[in-house]
């Protein structure tokens, strides 16, 4: 049967895959672009996320490195300045502490330090969040610790076809982005994904523009603005709200650094209730920054807020206590009832 | 439509060689029942004894019926999916 360019898109795939679909049509494309990080070359990243790529590219563009993340993420942005194009992977975004000159002094700053004498067009993925029961050293977000520090473009996806976009945006811009996919919306075997990250991909390269936040589910009454696996909590609980006569409108940010104020506050214009949910820690994070903007430009739209975020306590490793400290899908239903009184 | 007229997806080709296990999971479906496949297109992701294969189109047409769904288990000799073929 012929197939017409605008034929509807019937592939899907998980994000791990649409993730590495545009590192690899990336690295064909370019001969400097290169993956490095921890078990990324045999193993294929311990979240699938450069599954096969070793096989395609070799051992030289998909390096397996020490221990020592200070090493080698100095070594990308070295790479970077010198004109590579390097992903450099973070397995854990909990592990930064031991490479934070080199991620925060280093790849945010080197362009203005240099006054513009260098770029540091690098890519810094990184795992994040919690919900498998793998403790306060493995579970942390850290969504606001990179949004808050200049000098960074900061990607947090929540579905296959956003991420194959926005990562094709990430290795072409020339400025350092890291890159932050959530575990629980990889679609691995052994940490199913809820429904909803997986979506029709196309074949074909695309770019998502950063700043650019998606209505995920338009509404009337409330804006739920959140970011990566809780837009599809919030959609979830926006299905069970509709029963209820709650109309929830759902913004995913997609990136948080450039943030897209417009959106939200176009849609805060239209609902006049704001409820924003953060997978970080609730204190000096993203729930306060969108509140805060919010307030500085439409004071007057706002009739009720309410953030829904993690507790301010290390992540524990029991399943109801992380369960009871991490937002959930009842939690945003509360706060949404909470807003309508 | 009989079964004679279509093209099974068997799993037995896909079972890891040193795996022990009889049984095993459908953790992803790439295409829905009614899509058009070509031969060698993906069709599923499985997982045996924590191993993980894709599972390919063996014949171009259309994906006539999925017969084991997503977090779905299997065993050795089990047809995943049916094809008719185009």
């Amino acid at each position: 049967m012929a197939q017409t360019q605008e034929s509807v898109v019937e592939r899907e795939l998980t994000m791990s895959r649409a993730m590495v679909e545009a590192i690899a049509h990336e690295m064909r494309e370019d001969e400097e672009v290169f993956y490095m990080g921890e078990d990324v070359a045999d193993y294929g990243g311990i979240f699938d996320s450069t599954a096969g790529l070793r096989e395609e590219f070799g051992y030289d563009r998909i390096m397996d490195v020490p221990i020592s993340e200070t090493a080698y993420l100095g070594a990308a942005v070295g790479a970077a300045q010198a004109g590579m194009r390097p992903i450099a992977e973070l397995m854990f975004v909990d592990f930064f502490g031991v490479a934070m000159d080199q991620v925060y002094n280093q790849m945010a700053k080197n362009t203005y330090m240099s006054g513009g004498n260098v770029s540091v067009p690098m890519v810094l993925t990184t795992a994040v969040g919690g919900y498998y029961n793998d403790a306060a050293q493995h579970s942390q977000t850290l969504y606001g610790t990179f949004a808050h520090l200049p000098g960074m473009k900061v990607v947090v996806p929540s579905t296959a076809y956003d991420a194959k976009g926005l990562m094709h945006n990430a290795v072409r811009d020339d400025d350092p982005v890291v890159y932050m996919f959530h575990k629980r919306l990889m679609g691995i075997g052994w940490m199913p994904a809820p429904d909803g990250p997986k979506t029709p991909v196309p074949e074909t390269d695309y770019t998502i523009p950063f700043g650019s936040a998606d209505v995920k589910r338009e509404g009337a009454d409330v804006t739920i603005v959140t970011l990566g696996l809780h837009v599809h909590r919030a959609l979830e609980a926006a299905e069970s709200l509709a029963e209820d006569g709650v109309d929830c409108e759902v913004v995913d940010l997609r990136t948080l650094v450039p943030l897209d104020d417009e959106t939200i506050l176009e849609s805060v214009g239209k609902t006049g209730r704001l409820v924003v949910v953060d997978e970080d820690y609730r204190s000096f994070g993203v729930t306060g920054e969108i509140v805060a903007r919010v307030a500085e430009s439409s004071l007057a739209d706002l009739e009720a807020v309410e953030r829904v975020a993690a507790a301010d306590v290390p992540i524990p490793y029991a399943r109801p206590l992380e369960n009871e400290m991490l937002p959930s899908t009842d939690d945003i239903e509360a706060a949404v009832q909470d807003t309508q009184s | 439509m009989s079964d004679t007229d279509t093209v099974a997806v068997e799993v037995d080709q896909y079972w890891p060689d040193d795996a022990d296990e009889d049984e095993g999971i459908v953790s992803t479906w790439f295409v829905r029942e009614g899509a058009t496949v070509e031969e060698g297109d993906l069709l599923c992701e499985i997982q045996v004894e924590k191993v993980d294969a894709d599972v390919l189109a063996p014949t171009d047409g259309t994906l006539d019926e999925i017969l084991v769904p997503e977090d779905g288990e299997f065993a050795r000799g089990d047809v995943l999916a049916r094809i008719e073929p185009s």
